[in-house]
């Protein structure tokens, strides 16, 4: 896990992985990343490197520039300041059409065909071929209406179109912006398979995402965005194992928060859990030591437990949400 | 440059509305033309003393050579239509934010540009082929076929080009700042045939000023200068717009240049 280090160039960063002695480089390097509109400043100095085989999830509230960043990576935007490698190089068109890519809204021509909106991917990438595009249509479930216009289709169909788009000629690469949005249930369900699936092929994706739980399911890596800014980032689990969270109940439920707040100053109680959580820095949280405390200070536990912190807790403690 | 062509081919080759509004320009150009045929013909067939002085007059301006230059001028006034067709390919890649789509999928901005660009050059050769098969058509069976320098005037079909790739260029980049296709005809439209037309006659009336011909649709309007006919009103101002084309060559080329320029600076400016 690496928290962002301001000032760090990119010729520091090569220095570090030999240092390091990694093999191969990062998929994607970001350096200093920097973008405003007009006073909004979206994305303040983000670096982070995306490695290979990895499923790198780039998570953020509204408005946390987690599109923005994808944008300019995919050169929609133009940063302000910084910037970026695919591979080890520049980012560029030769870089873009070895990457499968879904930006937001799935952006088809909407008097056009599947197959036919397909065949304009395959031109302008040279992925694939068309018993190609035929594979990604059955893959996403939608060969049935390969015919129909894209107009016709509906937004859960809208999306696995841009999904298929994204698949075509099998890139090692593949970048995803909220790709269960507009899905159902089983939808939702799919693409994850799919994403676990390609992971276990060696494929590297990114994906941004606000569902957490998708998130922390699918995800060995991930950085968390605020206001433009990286708070953290690193691999899921390192980043969800940042802080021990005790959970514990009392029948006095308020005398047990003033006792608690005597060892930490992250006490969270759940009225309607009946609970309270405590948070200590990692590897600090003594079950027996917290029990024989509460019990000298006049409280009797009914429960105690060590947990693993939901990417969903980290992340709304990181956000302050 | 050909996957290119071949990638603008696979956008346009389904699009209904693109082959409506082609089919009303393919129909329009000999329309137009055949119309001013049919009012020609029907005042110089007259035996009144007015069609026969008519007839004197104007000569036949549909013959050829004298055709080239008529039917380019009469032709010019449905530039419009085909910039229904520029504005309709450049907005929709914005309304679809399908120019988005195509540089995530590989292009750079620069091949996007140049895409178009080669949209709006086809574009403005398929309505010359009309021009020329128009002209064969009307010109050749109102011509006897021994009358000499038939061909004198053929190079109106590369001022006819001229023109309507710089208007369209025009109109391309109305459509392109804009992003939205019904205000950029809107504004295309209101712009050349009213507020150019106004300005340029303000200033050559009200304060002797020839400024107006550096307008931007001005400056290639005065490519194809009117019918001989209609010159005879003037002589001496017919043959200052004559000898004026070949300046009016070199702004137009200029100022495509300059058009082209902008639109690609533009593009690889802004963000998409």
């Amino acid at each position: 896990m690496r928290i962002r280090k301001p000032g760090i160039t990119l010729c520091h960063k090569v220095l570090f992985m030999i240092e390091e002695k990694k093999v191969g480089l990062p998929v994607l390097t970001l350096d200093d990343l920097t973008k405003s509109y007009g006073a909004v400043q979206a994305l303040k100095s983000v670096s982070f490197e995306v490695p290979e085989g990895s499923v790198f999830g780039i998570l953020g509230p509204n408005g946390s520039g987690k599109t923005t960043l994808l944008s300019i990576i995919l050169d929609v935007l133009k940063a302000n300041k910084g910037n970026f490698l695919w591979f080890g190089h520049a980012g560029s068109k030769e870089q873009r059409k070895r990457i499968g890519s879904l930006l937001e809204t799935p952006n088809f021509y909407h008097y056009l065909s599947a197959v036919n909106n397909l065949k304009i991917t395959q031109s302008i990438s040279g992925r694939g071929n068309i018993q190609d595009i035929d594979e990604v249509l059955k893959k996403v479930r939608l060969y049935e209406r390969r015919n129909s216009r894209f107009s016709t289709f509906s937004l859960g169909m809208k999306q696995r179109l841009a999904i298929a788009a994204a698949l075509l000629g099998d890139p090692k690469v593949l970048v995803f912006d909220e790709p269960t949005n507009g899905l159902d249930p089983v939808g939702i369900a799919e693409i994850r398979q799919l994403i676990i699936e390609l992971r276990s092929n060696g494929h590297t994706i990114i994906m941004a995402s606000h569902l957490l739980d998708e998130v922390e399911k699918v995800c060995t890596h991930a950085a968390i965005l605020r206001t433009g800014e990286l708070l953290i980032t690193g691999k899921v689990e390192e980043i969800l194992v940042d802080d021990d969270v005790v959970e514990l109940s009392a029948s006095d439920l308020d005398a047990l928060v003033n006792v608690l707040k005597q060892l930490s100053e992250h006490v969270l109680s759940n009225d309607q859990l009946n609970t309270v959580q405590v948070t200590f820095p990692k590897g600090t949280a003594k079950l027996d030591e917290i029990n024989a405390f509460c019990y000298k200070n006049g409280i009797v536990l009914n429960h105690l437990i060590l947990k693993k912190k939901r990417l969903e807790a980290r992340f709304f403690e990181l956000t302050n949400n | 440059m050909t996957q290119i062509i071949k990638t603008e081919w696979l956008k346009i080759k389904n699009y209904p509305a693109f082959w409506w509004v082609f089919g009303i320009t393919a129909l329009t150009y000999p329309g137009i033309n055949y119309l001013f045929l049919y009012a020609y013909h029907d005042i110089v067939s007259q035996k009144s003393t007015t069609g026969q002085v008519l007839k004197a007059l104007m000569g036949n301006p549909f013959s050829l050579p004298e055709g080239w230059r008529t039917m380019a001028f009469f032709s010019s006034f449905f530039i419009y239509i085909p910039a229904i067709v520029v504005i309709m390919l450049i907005t929709n890649e914005y309304t679809y934010r399908t120019n988005r789509q195509n540089i995530i999928d590989g292009w750079s901005r620069k091949n996007f540009m140049t895409a178009k660009m080669i949209d709006v050059l086809l574009l403005s050769a398929i309505v010359t082929v009309l021009y020329v098969v128009v002209v064969l058509f009307i010109g050749l069976s109102n011509t006897n076929m021994s009358a000499a320098g038939k061909w004198d005037l053929m190079y109106y079909t590369g001022l006819f080009f001229l023109q309507t790739f710089s208007q369209l260029s025009i109109a391309f980049t109305v459509g392109m700042l804009l992003r939205k296709a019904f205000i950029a005809l809107a504004i295309f439209t209101f712009y050349s045939i009213i507020v150019e037309t106004i300005a340029v006659n303000v200033l050559h009336y009200q304060y002797k000023s020839e400024a107006g011909k550096f307008f931007p649709m001005e400056i290639s309007d005065r490519l194809l200068t009117k019918p001989v006919f209609l010159g005879k009103i003037d002589e001496v101002a017919y043959q200052q717009s004559l000898d004026a084309v070949k300046y009016h060559v070199v702004y137009s080329i200029v100022l495509l240049i300059l058009t082209w320029l902008f639109c690609f600076w533009l593009n690889n400016r802004r963000d998409l």
